[in-house]
């Protein structure tokens, strides 16, 4: 079969194909094994796997096999040339140790080149039997200079406060009581299931070997390797579970292929440390169950075929099977891992397509993704684009956005750049502010709607723009006015409005923006969040050009959600979630507009004016607004000329002349007592 | 001498002239040119048939006039289309720059996201959403997915240095959600969990540590797994074409079993092999499975009564291949000259 055609038929059954090469005269299929296949880190899973899927019979190991598939006959017992003692069965389950005398040299052409195939160095023929093993049968095995061994003793326990112990690749390492250890009378030999010591390395001296061929606890060969650092073909495959069951194969394997390749022989019996001999799971297969997870019922013949193809033993009975889970399938423990077995060998893509009934109306979505594109809308209408940047920031860019608590810390950063979690999505969007101001653009409007994160209030969902630039863009017609505080005053107030909640602005201050162009947007007495104009140092920190004017706003997405909740029937401004909107009936009398300008002090702020004149009009005044402003020339120094128009109407009649001049001089009178205005 | 030839060979000369006049400036010079009283060619002409012999004189006399009038007649024309050809006071250049409309732009990441969620929406499906920051059961334990697990190298994980309230860690996925959708609800569910996910990765052109995801959740009585295969084939041919391929490998993910990979037919080769699809002619896009009942019975629903499918897809990747984006750290630069290219 062309090594194309078995990557297909391997990856269509769970094993993705990572390439096909040629090494050394053989081809090499390449497969990604998923972590759950243990069993397939060794050929012989991945020859079952063909085997089944090809339905045919399968070549196994055995005693009297010829060459290529014996296995040693050895007696199980003790041996008297090493004695083994097994002091942690739960980090280690089972030890198989055997002892070989050998002569060592280097492992013939054909051993080698196998070797180099699967990507492993050729070392000498001992080290290099135990690592066929391992890629043949899945199974790690190590080899000791009997004549290194104190004792000789093998011992099997976990490591003593204080032992260390230089490995095969030359590093000394500190061992921790939680580490399993082999180790012979005096001191640990080899770190279990991760790596053997320097100390009893084979060696072209050696002239008696001990084979470990063990089982080791996943958990604790994965926290050993991880402490350590050592990432090793052994350690992977405990991780994952080896098979309980191939211990003694191991070991009956590697002395065939030592006296295959004439390096050596076995001495004694292989002894085998097995305190607890587990008994094969055993799981129900219930026949209606496969169509009920599938869709489809699978013959009976298949099911068997597959199943038994791939090691299982099953017993039928009423409902189905009863199912024997061989060793090395440390995967499947349920009924649902054997459905599966069954699928990916019949074939997902010979299964039915169907699709699912809905039988009760759909339920509406999260009110907040609604909203969310609300916002979305109201932002891209006012001319701002969307950016997304990174939840994560540099630890001192957060510390200068902060609400006050310090940045939540992320652990093992992967950079400097991203090692704290965002209080405030500005410090992201004025870093996309100078990337594109460095790239030649001069007027720069982005919004992001986000999430930040806060030790005060948790996860916020968030909306923020920041802003530079002309007003509009540039145009011939005429000339163009920077952005101004005004302008994002606007998009702010706008932006709440039209999520429906009606807002006022009071002054505030925060470190990273100008003191005096700096405010707080509230609604209904509920902070919603602030704006302004960034500081000279907080821009210069982020790479602005030093000349820029930028504005930027953050306004608390979860906050006005609460306060329109919290808004009672017919309060609600808009917004697809507000209830008892009440439209209100349209004026059908004309309005009375008038003018007025005064000259007050420059620091009372147009709110006060704007509410005395609210206060003293009559209830007919509908609207008050500044529309001219004006101080320097023929203004005496601290005042400010004001123009304001106020417009009258009411809902009854026609207002007449004399009613409205009657107010404006309530509201003139009003003015000048209150505020000391004068009137131009 | 002046004869009639002579003034055909005039009448030629000035028709070419009178082509090239393009202004009022021109006109005007052609104008003196023929007609001034003084130099002009027709009182040359004029001259030259006073000086002719008298019994030519009354006909040559009347031939040059008649050019006088004819060339007159086309002068006079030609100033009224100049004059048309002018724009009236009021009128503008129409064809000058203009005030740009100034609407934004939606990021494509959300284009995509939106995309996605209508189809599902449209299928039934309901939009939830949940927190960023996530502790370790609902990000993990809840799925099958135990510590000190190869699994979890699956999914390297960004965890805080402090806790924020309950969470520990950057959620790997958004199938946290789910857990605490069905922790809170009865079966049936139909929703689909869209948001942003964490992992441990260094930012390269084709991986990010920060990514948006959307994953998918449908339980009931009897769904099967050729339910799943019908929708999310469904979904694939509603975001790509209706005659995209589709292929289902088995893979692994210990939160569903069966699990399996969506693949389609490569965009951009059709599926005879390129770079994009690394010659496999496949391009990966969906993750997906029948539920694990050790998930279910982690939120209190009935394996046996129960069976769902779950399905996630990374948005970066559809966007990348759906707009041939090539470095996926374009999308968090905010380059306005890449946002201003997506559709609104």
């Amino acid at each position: 079969m062309p090594a194309e055609e078995l990557g297909q038929l391997l990856s269509m059954r769970g094993f993705e194909l990572a390439g096909i090469e040629t090494a050394g005269g053989s081809t090499v299929v390449d497969l990604e094994i998923t972590a759950n296949r243990p069993d397939c880190l060794g050929v012989i899973g991945l020859a079952r796997e063909v085997a089944t899927a090809l339905n045919l019979p399968l070549r196994q190991l055995s005693r009297g096999a010829p060459a290529p598939l014996s296995l040693a006959s050895l007696e199980v017992g003790n041996n008297e040339l090493v004695s083994v003692t097994l002091e942690d069965a739960d980090l280690c389950p089972r030890y198989a140790a055997a002892v070989a005398e050998v002569t060592v040299g280097p492992s013939p052409a054909w051993l080698a080149a196998r070797l180099h195939a699967a990507g492993v160095r050729p070392i000498n023929n001992i080290v290099d039997v135990t690592n066929y093993v391992l890629i043949e049968l899945g199974q790690p095995m190590h080899a000791f200079d009997l004549a290194r061994l104190a004792g000789p003793e093998i011992r099997i326990r976990r490591a003593r406060n204080g032992e260390r112990s230089t490995t095969l690749d030359g590093v000394d390492r500190a061992l921790t009581p939680d580490m399993l250890v082999i180790a012979d009378a005096n001191r640990p030999q080899a770190i279990a299931g991760v790596m053997g010591g320097a100390e009893s390395e084979v060696t072209t001296s050696t002239r008696f070997v001990v084979f470990e061929s063990a089982n080791f606890d996943p958990k604790s060969v994965r926290i050993t390797s991880r402490k350590i650092g050592l990432k090793t073909e052994a350690a992977a495959r405990f991780e994952r579970g080896a098979d309980i069951g191939a211990p003694v194969l191991g070991i009956e394997r590697a002395c065939a292929l030592l006296e295959a390749i004439g390096a050596g022989h076995a001495v004694g019996p292989v002894v085998d440390r097995y305190p607890s001999p587990r008994p094969p799971r055993q799981v129900l297969l219930r026949r209606p169950r496969i169509a009920r997870l599938l869709g489809q019922s699978i013959p009976d013949d298949l099911v068997e075929g597959y199943l038994s193809g791939l090691g299982f033993a099953l017993a039928k009975n009423a409902p189905g099977w009863d199912v024997s889970v061989p060793s090395f399938r440390v995967d499947i423990a349920r009924e649902a891992d054997l459905i599966e077995e069954v699928a990916r060998h019949y074939g997902y893509d010979k299964l039915p397509t169907t699709f699912p009934e809905l039988r009760e109306p759909p339920a509406s979505s999260d009110p907040r993704v609604d909203r969310d594109r609300q916002a979305r809308q109201i932002m891209t209408a006012a001319g701002f684009t969307e950016a997304i940047t990174f939840s994560f920031i540099e630890a001192e860019a957060a510390a200068r956005f902060t609400d006050g608590a310090p940045p939540v810390p992320i652990s093992h950063p992967l950079s400097e750049k991203f090692s704290a979690l965002r209080p405030s999505l500005l410090p992201g969007l004025l870093e996309s502010l100078a990337y594109n101001r460095h790239r030649e653009q001069r007027d720069v409007q982005l919004f992001e709607i986000g999430r930040r994160f806060s030790r005060e209030v948790g996860e916020r969902r968030t909306m923020a723009l920041v802003w530079t630039g002309t007003s509009a863009p540039p145009h011939w017609s005429g000339s163009q006015r920077p952005v101004d505080f005004f302008d994002v005053k606007g998009v702010v107030e706008g932006f709440c409005t039209r999520m429906g909640v009606d807002t006022s602005v009071a002054r505030t201050k925060r470190p990273y923006l100008i003191d005096g162009r700096t405010a707080a947007v509230q609604g209904r007495g509920t902070e919603l969040g602030t704006f302004g104009q960034l500081s000279p140092k907080t821009a210069a920190a982020t790479d602005l050009p030093p000349q820029d004017e930028v504005y930027v706003a953050e306004i608390d997405l979860d906050a006005l959600d609460a306060v329109m909740r919290g808004m009672g029937r017919g309060e609600g401004r808009g917004g697809r979630d507000s209830t008892g909107q009440r439209v209100t009936p349209l004026p059908r009398y004309p309005s009375m507009v008038r003018d007025v300008s005064i000259l007050v002090d420059d620091v009372l702020p147009a709110a006060t004016i704007r509410g005395t004149i609210r206060s003293a009009a009559p209830l007919t005044l509908v609207d008050v607004r500044e529309f001219d402003r004006y101080q320097g020339k023929g203004i005496p120094e601290g005042r400010v000329s004001l123009s304001l128009r106020l417009t009258f109407c009411s809902p009854e009649r026609t207002l007449t002349d004399a009613e409205v001049q009657q107010a404006m001089d309530r509201v003139v009178a009003a003015l000048t007592r209150e505020h000391d205005a004068v009137q131009r | 001498m002046i004869d009639a030839a002579e003034l055909d060979r005039l009448r030629a000369e000035f028709a070419d002239e009178l082509a090239h006049v393009a202004s009022n400036r021109d006109l005007q010079g052609l104008r003196d040119k023929y007609l001034s009283r003084k130099q002009g060619v027709i009182v040359g002409l004029l001259k030259n048939v006073a000086t002719a012999p008298a019994a030519e004189r009354p006909r040559l006399g009347s031939l040059a006039n008649a050019l006088k009038l004819e060339i007159e007649d086309k002068l006079t024309q030609r100033r009224a289309a100049l004059d048309a050809d002018r724009p009236s006071t009021g009128s503008v250049d129409v064809t000058l720059t203009v005030r740009p409309l100034a609407l934004g732009y939606r990021h494509p990441l959300t284009i995509v996201r939106e995309q996605v969620e209508a189809i599902f929406v449209r299928m039934g499906y309901q939009v939830i959403e949940g927190p960023e920051v996530e502790d370790e059961y609902h990000n993990f334990e809840a799925l099958n997915i135990p510590a000190e697990h190869p699994a979890r190298d699956m999914q390297d994980t960004l965890y805080l240095g402090t806790p924020l309230g309950s969470g520990t860690l950057l959620r790997t996925h958004t199938s946290g959600m789910q857990i605490r959708y069905m922790e809170t609800h009865q079966p049936p569910v139909r929703i689909i969990a869209p948001g942003k996910a964490y992992r441990r990765d260094n930012l390269d052109p084709s991986h990010s540590p920060m990514f948006n995801q959307i994953e998918g959740l449908l339980v009931g009585e009897d769904i099967t797994m050729a339910d799943l295969k019908g929708t999310l084939v469904g979904f694939l041919r509603q975001l790509f074409s209706a005659d995209t391929r589709v292929l289902f490998p088995p893979t692994f993910f210990p939160y569903t079993e069966p699990s399996a990979d969506i693949f389609i037919g490569c965009l951009l080769c059709g599926g005879s092999g390129c770079p994009v699809c690394k010659r496999t002619g496949w391009l990966e896009v969906l993750g997906s499975g029948m539920v694990h009942p050790a998930v279910f019975e982690a939120v209190g629903y009935d394996p046996e009564r129960y069976t769902g499918f779950a399905f996630g897809v990374g948005i970066e990747r559809l966007a990348l291949l759906m707009y041939g984006v090539d470095d996926i750290r374009a999308f968090y630069e905010n380059d306005v000259r890449f946002l201003q290219q997506f559709p609104s």
